[in-house]
């Protein structure tokens, strides 16, 4: 299951997860999984491309560890190699997902892209470009109407409202 | 030994400490950049071989900056507000010898930040991290997260905000080790005071060696 909050992208993994559908969650920003899934990078369409994404995702030393290792795997094992960022029984999944879209979606939605823009571009820079890239989003952010809303809610102990300006 | 307003700090058998004393969460103050920056060069010059760094009180490392004074920030400001926080924190990395962060509580947002250019992090059983930026609309601790974590864990912190407790934080690598409150101090001088015995430059060439490795790679 896929679902979208903020323009984030999270995928819920139940049952087997291979191939082609483990190409296409691995493209989301956030991934949770139900205890009973398995995983595998059978079938994938690039494996090249596959293995350069968990090399991303994962480090070297766990990517190497899914690409070259054990053919399938289960949702215990992609949670401590980090596929996956949490794992709770079947039942309880999908409003897990629900859960974290909400979150998603009460936090302030200018800073999310430019998050997770400046995590893709940290990985690809120096840390002195990567840290210019982050005071670029800073200083644009700092001036959002947003980001004076949540400053000003979290001294009246409130909750925020955002309008996304 | 030295100090200030809201910094003290002191050696003891070639083991540096640093406190953040800034109560009642340790935001970082002008006081407390001045005073690390004075510590690391005071220790340098007493031979100090490995550093502590850690929050007073029992309920935060360092909750990053103060947002009542964020709040003032202009298009003007905003530029040198940036610029000394990336100081104190190419300070620490540049440092030649290991700074060991002893998180004793709260450790978010630019708190989290100060953690990260850590060398080693322990914690107590109370330690807590955010990358909190993004819930007031900012973002902050990006750069280091996406270096120390595989991009998928980065992205999960720093896209919900969400707390991530002492056992969790062990589990991911983000602390080296947990203890109970009482031990952490003596946790983190055991690991400095192990550093702090091998020899001065070795440590520093490899301290060096993982920031460089940390550069992305040449294109061949």
């Amino acid at each position: 299951m896929r679902v979208e909050s903020a323009g984030i992208s999270i995928v819920a993994i139940d049952g087997a997860c291979t191939g082609a559908d483990f190409e296409r969650a691995l493209e989301a920003d956030i991934r949770v999984a139900a205890d009973g899934a398995t995983f595998s990078a059978d079938g994938a369409r690039d494996l090249a491309a596959c293995a350069h994404r968990l090399t991303r995702l994962l480090g070297e030393a766990r990517a190497k560890e899914i690409v070259l290792g054990p053919r399938r795997f289960d949702a215990a094992t992609a949670l401590r190699l980090g596929i996956v960022t949490r794992v709770v029984p079947a039942a309880e999944l999908a409003a897990t997902a629900a859960a974290l879209v909400e979150r998603l979606a009460a936090l302030p939605p200018l800073a999310l892209p430019a998050i997770r823009d400046a995590v893709r571009a940290a990985r690809d820079l120096t840390p002195d470009a990567a840290l210019a890239v982050e005071h670029a989003h800073f200083r644009r952010l700092i001036a959002t109407r947003d980001h004076k809303a949540a400053v000003a809610a979290f001294f009246e102990r409130r909750p925020a409202v955002f309008t996304g300006d | 030994m030295g100090g200030n307003a809201q910094t003290r700090w002191w050696a003891d058998a070639r083991v540096g400490y640093i406190v953040i004393d800034n109560p009642p969460m340790n935001v970082l103050s002008d006081e407390n950049r001045r005073g690390i920056r004075d510590a690391l060069d005071e220790f340098r010059a007493d031979g100090v071989g490995a550093v502590v760094l850690t929050g007073a009180g029992d309920r935060a490392f360092c909750a990053g900056a103060d947002l009542g004074e964020e709040k003032h920030l202009t298009d003007e400001t905003v530029g040198k507000f940036l610029a000394r926080g990336e100081q104190t924190f190419r300070i620490i990395r540049d440092y030649d010898r290991p700074v060991i962060g002893a998180i004793n509580g709260w450790a978010m947002g630019g708190g989290l930040v100060l953690a990260l250019w850590c060398d080693v992090r322990v914690g107590s059983t109370a330690a807590r991290l955010g990358a909190v930026g993004v819930k007031v609309g900012l973002m902050a601790s990006n750069v280091q997260l996406s270096r120390l974590f595989p991009e998928g864990r980065a992205r999960d912190m720093l896209l919900t905000g969400r707390t991530v407790e002492a056992d969790e934080a062990y589990r991911l690598g983000l602390l080296s080790s947990v203890v109970a409150p009482e031990r952490l101090m003596g946790e983190a001088t055991a690991w400095a005071r192990g550093m702090a015995d091998r020899p001065h430059e070795l440590m520093a060439a490899a301290k060096r060696a993982v920031n460089l490795a940390l550069e992305p790679a040449v294109p061949r």
